[in-house]
């Protein structure tokens, strides 16, 4: 194959912790920084010197009110003269930084390219918070009526759990288990805040928010900062040849911007036939699934993945990329909850690093951070970065990383595998 | 050698002028544009960290173009819906360009629409942006209007949040004349009056106790 010639691997990674206040890291060049160099730690063969493009990963300037902060990290790291640009395409920031990253590889023009995701949502009150987020909906017609995304995907959700026979404690389930997966990670959100282990009924008896949601089946709005380190294959086997990855796969693909509008639009309609994908389905995740399948080679995506680090935005939104992926069916997608597949002890581990409900959703550094916590996994890096092996996937090979925008507009999805 | 005027002085502009005859300004007294302000900070107890508060009020002009038919449609009470010549499709939320790739960006025809929809999806929401915190709790439903292709997204008053149902018919109800503003919150859908709740089930109390103490937590608000 074409991509075959220039493979792109990923050689190392790091957060700041995640968290809404002090970070302990305290701007957003320090923290860029710091993730560099605890990337260098695990990776000391690892010079700046040798990156030779950096993408920077940043949904909303809102939050900072700065125009163009990329700039400010990249001088700060002392990069002047290398290549430098900000991809910003709502929740999948990261995912299609990572995607124009793995181009820049493949292409054979670029060696050496570093990733960093940031954003900064604890500069405003929570609410304000979501408003400013809500105004990647159509601010004409959605942003007045509903206000945030919560309300949205409720709307969607409350229709596909219906008609998948899906209930609110199935979907309380995945909160349970990302929440309790991110109390074995020091730097995810709800270890550093509420940490506790919770179960369904606290979900269940957690405020509304946009029926059948509740505020513990939603992701955590955050600060915080990621780095990747992207590369071809002849770098990552001089300077990290035990512990390195490739991105076997990916796919990237695109939906409406306003849900409404996907009752019968023609593209999909050619695609997948009438009636799909409705307000219910994620047409764009499973759209970028398939081509990133094809890529990798997988035919039988439940027995050849491990295990994911896909986008939890909502317990309910990650119950419907289960079926966008081709994981289950509408037949069976409610036993494949309730049987617990995506728990640590289940057959496919889905966010073992806590996901964006446990994690924490920082929307620029998020996709990084689902493809970082894949490669400690991949990279048999968990007993150092995590707790302890409670949340590590033994004998992993092969991971799939999902990234995720607007009400399913924007999706990526990588396939990762062992080296 | 032959020389070319390359400049001319332009006494037209390219575009024709339009005058904007229709002005309403209802902008709440304490809405001033005051620009970049820093309006304090804080400085922890040991001298190390800083937070600075700055705020920023800027007015923004939405320039709704082609569009503008819709929204000038809510201020008379009208809902306009675009139509493409070519195969037919309408859309509201409208398009200025048929969406079909066979149709190649046909620009598309101005329709009326029935005030009549058909409810797709609902949801009740006991949290909001911070504009809309008071008015909770909100249904809001993605409705089907008359022959629309697309679902638009809107309030459903009214009714009772756990009485709400799929497929239920629905009117477009319109804010009185003096309180319209071009916005799609001109309007809300209210049951079609034919429509009558189905019975209690579970599903609805468990919304009802859901929703009890969104109900305390607003009457807190000031």
């Amino acid at each position: 194959m074409w991509y075959m010639k220039h493979r792109v691997c990923i050689i190392g990674g790091a957060t700041t912790p995640f968290d809404y206040g002090p970070t302990g890291f305290e701007s957003v060049e320090a923290g860029a920084a710091e993730c560099v160099k605890e990337t260098q730690r695990d990776v000391p063969d690892f010079s700046l010197r040798d990156i030779d493009l950096m993408i920077y990963s940043h949904f909303s300037v809102h939050f900072s009110h700065q125009l163009a902060p990329e700039w400010i990290i990249h001088d700060h790291l002392g990069l002047v003269g290398v290549p430098h640009y900000r991809v910003e395409n709502g929740g999948n920031t990261g995912g299609s930084a990572l995607y124009a990253a793995a181009l820049a590889v493949m292409s054979g023009h670029h060696n050496v390219v570093g990733v960093i995701g940031w954003e900064t949502m604890d500069s405003v009150s929570q609410s304000q918070g979501s408003e400013f987020i809500a105004m990647a909906s159509d601010i004409r017609y959605e942003l007045m009526v509903g206000g945030i995304y919560p309300i949205y995907y409720a709307a969607m959700a409350n229709k596909w759990m219906k008609e998948n026979k899906v209930t609110e404690e199935d979907v309380a389930t995945i909160s349970v288990k990302n929440k309790n997966n991110a109390m074995d990670n020091p730097k995810a959100q709800w270890y550093r805040n509420e940490h506790r282990y919770i179960t369904v009924d606290d979900v269940l008896n957690s405020r509304l928010i946009a029926y059948p949601i509740k505020k513990y089946d939603c992701c955590l709005m955050s600060r915080g900062v990621a780095f990747l380190l992207v590369c071809n294959e002849e770098y990552a086997k001089r300077v990290n040849p035990d512990h390195y990855v490739t991105i076997d796969g990916m796919g990237l693909s695109s939906c409406t911007i306003r849900a409404g509008d996907r009752l019968n639009f023609p593209g999909w309609i050619e695609r997948y036939g009438v009636g799909y994908p409705d307000m219910t389905e994620f047409a764009a995740c499973r759209n970028a699934a398939e081509q990133a399948y094809k890529m990798a080679g997988i035919t039988n995506p439940l027995k050849e993945i491990d295990f994911g680090e896909i986008h939890d935005a909502f317990s309910t939104s990650e119950a419907q990329i289960y079926k966008a992926l081709g994981l289950a069916t509408s037949e069976n997608i409610a036993q494949f909850i309730r049987d617990e597949r995506t728990h640590m002890h289940g057959d496919i581990p889905m966010n073992p690093g806590g996901g964006l409900i446990g994690y924490g959703h920082p929307v620029g550094a998020t996709g990084l951070m689902s493809t970082i916590e894949c490669y400690y996994q991949l990279a048999g890096l968990i007993p150092k970065k995590h707790l302890s092996r409670r949340t590590e996937v033994p004998d992993a090979e092969c991971g799939i990383v999902n990234s995720h925008a607007g009400t399913g507009t924007s999706i990526s999805n990588f396939i990762i595998r062992r080296h | 050698m032959e020389s070319v005027k390359i400049t001319e002085r332009k006494t037209k502009k390219f575009a024709g002028e339009i005058r904007f005859t229709e002005r309403r300004d209802y902008r709440p007294p304490d809405v001033k544009e005051t620009g970049l302000c820093f309006v304090g900070h804080e400085v922890s107890e040991d001298r190390t960290l800083m937070n600075q508060f700055l705020h920023y009020d800027q007015l923004y002009t939405i320039r709704h173009g082609w569009n503008s038919r819709f929204f000038i449609g809510l201020l008379d009470g009208k809902i306009m819906g675009t139509r493409c010549p070519q195969c037919g499709d309408v859309w509201v939320p409208v398009r200025t360009h048929c969406w079909r790739l066979d149709c190649n960006l046909e620009r598309t025809e101005w329709v009326e629409m029935p005030l009549k929809a058909r409810l797709h999806t609902w949801t009740v929401a006991g949290w909001s942006g911070r504009s809309s915190l008071k008015r909770l709790p909100i249904i809001l439903v993605y409705a089907v209007i008359g022959d629309s292709k697309v679902a638009i997204a809107n309030e459903l008053r009214n009714v009772d949040p756990w009485d709400v149902e799929f497929d239920m018919p629905l009117k477009v109800v319109f804010k009185p004349k003096e309180e319209r503003i071009g916005a799609v919150t001109d309007f809300y859908f209210e049951p079609d009056d034919e429509w009558k709740p189905s019975g209690w089930s579970k599903e609805k109390e468990r919304i009802k106790q859901l929703l009890e103490p969104v109900y305390e937590w607003v009457k807190t608000l000031k």
